[in-house]
């Protein structure tokens, strides 16, 4: 199996730790301080990772965000372990188990302490709207805690290699990477308390959170939250779409641009949204051979810029074009694609096979706000925002008293908007929390408004500003 | 647009649908199904598929008996795997009261022909390995006792009944039942009304307000009670294990998950479908002492659901005094599930008017006042 890590890349340099080995059912395997079991597992050439529950299938990588269950297996004795958000150790013994693994045979020994700790702040999710959101409450003097599930923040910024243009003033020009890491240092200079490798499992009445920390339950009191946790990829409904080598953009550029590891030789990408175009310029940047992009708007979905770019180095951009097919039993070996009309229907004579190792989705984000449903807070499907999204006052706040949304679990929009939505977020909180409104706080949610207010007026904003208008309510309504 | 139906059932869970089965395998299908959510968005979606035959008063015994052996049919009947799996049900006894109690439940169940056993802490050890029985004084086992993957039971009655002609609506809910002096006249909802003669209230924690809008009153009260489910395991656990004096109920599904749930004595009534912190970690802590290495497993999920209570934790059955042909099959204080297709049957046969299956008197509203109640004595959860 040849080497999937890159050791060479235009624009991130991997700064892989100590060189040292694990244990995978008996053989030794290669690995890098940082990096987590799955990717260097996958690394490795592992396509397989576990099986199905009912017909057994296989299972590959997907997610690689620690969502999706797909690469569950035993570390240390210890079933059920989410290896694409664990970090690899020097000896570790990981093996396969398939969907129902033996119950455990040794007593691994959390007992029955739990954590439980008062904050005045909790802000979740650690991309840039929670990182806007954790800055503003602890520059205006809130006990701020951030969570977040991976071990590092930022995120989707930190996997985006391409500059920024247009928008926010500061940051165009500048690589999402670079934004990201700014935005971490720059909460960690105003005294937010941290919390990586953190996920919150649940809340519970009254403003409380649960999260799992190392395999423990602990539980946040809080006073006030701001929620943002993001999206969830869509994903396509083919034949054999379960088969390892189908993942989602979102994955891809984890592995790739956060692991540096690629996800195969050939990648089918579809959909050329913003999306679906970055991710293949990022993969052609890794030496990964794009194939094709298909397309089944008649019109690409994303910029012309990244669109150009790609046709320059040559990837064909097919729209009117859906994929129906993978091909293969354990992994990927290839995908049918046929051509459809405006009304979506085939059209005869067109379906063609493409030789690719790797079908990459790019169809599509929905706002993640499970937590928020669980929190009572009213919901409504607005499809100009990606699905089901939380009614919330100009302000941020949802109809649940202190518990306030931003970034894309508001809807799903850009990065710009989604650092002011928390900027506004955290200032309003405050507000709300600690009984303070001054000429500051007035300020700061001025140049917020005022900033996202610009970004829905450019070419891109007008759809999410439709459905922005129909989930905005008024603070009575709100309570 | 005024429509009518012969009969109107409403709450699509396992005891509405039931009872729509029935009358339709009677040869009835003028019978229009009414659930405000979704199929088994209450009770009958919600509990821990729990089949037991191991009980106090010989209502509950004989009901659990009889529907036992109607669930073990079922899976032809509704041409579904029903998961119903005979492990047992291992009720433990942690004090010596309870122990006579249960030498005496073992007599009762066995006289009307429940084969449940009085064990030793040793015996039960063998049946459960993994189990602590250091605080253990006895218990009891029934192999035939089991569980069943509930929402397969509620989707092959959904199917069956709609393959009979019964139309079975979600996301209807009823709004009004109106009567004229003792005779109902009609259904109201919120996508119109029926006209009907006939109302069979199946609304799980919502019955006592569904008795009221057609002006009966029953003294049923919803109570939460919580649930959770682990990660999959091969199967290492065969029976249910249940304590009543901790509350405690858990068992492995066919998926390999562990279902179980712990009721809160301190509960406040009332219609909250809620998971609480206070569950999680009062579940997980007695689970520890049941099972020690439970704590390399994780909890996946957790959720709730309600109890429908009476005061005898017995079910009410059959018609009410203040309005005719409006008969009750609720009030099944937490084991509806399990009795299920009994009454069901039941209930189709009384408004068909046909002679009851088996004698349904004392489980009338009207023994809250005529009568003696006996108390149900082996509620868990």
């Amino acid at each position: 199996m040849t080497e999937r890590r890159i050791f060479e890349h235009p624009i991130i340099d991997f700064d892989r730790g100590e060189e040292f080995y694990f244990d995978f059912e008996g053989r030794k395997v290669k690995a890098y301080e940082g990096e987590t079991i799955a990717s260097a597992l996958y690394a490795d050439g592992l396509t397989k990772f576990t099986e199905s529950k009912k017909l057994e299938r296989p299972r590959g990588f997907f997610c690689a965000i620690g969502k999706c269950s797909s690469c569950n297996m035993s570390v240390n004795g210890r079933p059920h372990v989410r290896t694409c958000v664990t970090q690899v150790e020097e000896g570790m013994k990981v093996k396969r188990h398939g969907a129902k693994p033996d119950f455990p045979e040794k007593d691994i020994g959390r007992g029955k302490d739990r954590t439980e700790k008062d904050v005045e702040f909790a802000i979740i999710g650690g991309g840039p709207a929670g990182l806007m959101a954790a800055i503003t409450a602890a520059e205006l003097g809130g006990d701020v805690h951030l969570f977040d599930e991976g071990a590092d923040l930022g995120g989707q910024l930190v996997k985006q290699t391409h500059q920024f243009f247009g928008s926010h003033e500061e940051d165009a020009g500048v690589r999402g990477i670079k934004i990201g890491d700014d935005l971490v240092e720059e909460a960690k200079k105003r005294g937010v308390n941290i919390h990586p490798e953190t996920k919150v499992i649940g809340y519970y009445e009254d403003r409380k959170i649960a999260v799992e920390r190392n395999g423990r339950f602990e539980v946040y009191q809080t006073e006030g939250i701001v929620y943002a946790g993001g999206a969830i990829e869509n994903y396509l409904a083919f034949e054999n779409n379960d088969l390892p080598g189908v993942y989602g953009a979102g994955g891809v550029q984890t592995l790739m641009n956060e692991e540096g590891v690629v996800p195969g030789e050939k990648v089918l990408m579809v959909g050329s949204g913003n999306v679906g175009l970055i991710v293949s310029y990022q993969l052609l940047q890794a030496g990964v051979e794009v194939v094709e992009v298909i397309e089944a708007l008649p019109e690409i979905g994303g910029y012309q810029v990244h669109a150009s770019k790609i046709r320059r180095a040559g990837v064909p951009i097919n729209t009117s074009h859906t994929i129906v097919k993978a091909l293969g039993d354990e992994k990927v070996e290839g995908a049918v694609v046929h051509e459809v009309d405006e009304q979506w229907n085939k059209i005869e004579g067109t379906e063609r096979e493409i030789d690719c190792d790797i079908i990459c989705l790019a169809v599509g984000l929905r706002p993640d706000t499970g937590f928020l449903r669980q929190a009572g807070c009213e919901m409504e499907y607005i499809p100009e925002l990606g699905g089901q999204v939380p009614l919330r006052t100009e302000e941020m706040r949802t109809t649940e008293r202190s518990i306030y949304v931003a970034g894309d679990s508001a809807g799903i929009e850009e990065a710009t908007v989604a650092a002011l939505e928390g900027k506004l977020a955290g200032v309003a909180a405050y507000e709300e929390i600690t009984g303070k409104e001054n000429e500051k706080t007035e300020s700061l949610k001025k140049e917020a408004k005022d900033g996202i207010e610009k970004m829905r007026k450019g070419p891109y904003g007008q759809v999410p500003r439709q459905g922005v208008k129909t989930c905005t309510v008024d603070e009575e309504v709100c309570g | 647009m005024s429509e009518s139906a012969g009969v109107v059932v409403i709450g699509g869970g396992v005891n509405g649908l039931g009872t729509a089965y029935h009358l339709g395998k009677m040869g009835y299908s003028d019978v229009v199904v009414l659930d405000k959510s979704y199929l088994g968005y209450g009770a009958s979606g919600r509990n821990g598929g729990g089949i037991r035959q191991q009980w106090t008063s010989e209502e509950n015994i004989k009901l659990a008996r009889e529907s036992r052996k109607m669930f073990e049919a079922l899976n032809e009947e509704l041409e579904e795997d029903l998961e119903f799996y005979q492990g047992g049900y291992l009720v433990l006894a942690f004090d010596d009261e309870e122990a006579e109690e249960f030498k005496e439940n073992v007599k009762r169940q066995n006289r009307l022909g429940v084969e449940s056993e009085f064990l030793s802490p040793e015996e039960a050890k063998e049946i459960v390995p993994e189990l602590d029985i250091s605080q253990v004084v006895a218990a009891t086992f029934n192999q035939s006792d089991g569980t069943i993957y509930p929402f397969k039971v509620i989707h092959g009655y959904a199917n069956r009944v709609r393959e009979m002609g019964i139309d079975v609506r979600e996301h209807t809910e009823v709004t009004d039942i109106v009567t004229e002096g003792k005779e109902i006249k009609k259904v109201k909802t919120d996508k119109g009304d029926i006209k009907t003669d006939t109302v069979v209230n199946a609304a799980g924690g919502w019955s006592s307000g569904v008795a009221e809008m057609a002006g009966a009153e029953i003294p049923n009260v919803p109570v939460r009670h919580e649930i959770m489910v682990t990660e999959p395991f091969e199967r290492f656990l065969e029976p249910m294990v249940i304590s009543f004096k901790h509350g405690i109920y858990f068992s492995q599904s066919e998926h390999g998950n562990i279902v179980g749930g712990i009721g809160n004595p301190d509960e406040e009534p009332g219609i909250n479908q809620k998971g609480s912190l206070w569950f999680m970690k009062e579940f997980s802590d007695t689970l520890l002492d049941f099972v020690p290495r439970f704590s390399s497993v994780n909890m996946i999920r957790q959720w709730a659901g309600l109890y429908d209570t009476t005061p005898d934790a017995q079910p009410i059955l059959g018609s009410v005094p203040e309005v005719e042909r409006f008969y009750q099959v609720n009030g099944f204080s937490g084991h509806g599930f399990m009795v299920s297709p009994m009454v069901t049957k039941v209930t189709a046969e009384l408004v068909l008017e046909e002679e009851p299956s088996i004698d349904i008197e004392r489980l009338r509203v009207e023994r809250f006042e005529e009568m003696d109640i006996e108390e149900e004595g082996a509620v868990v959860g």
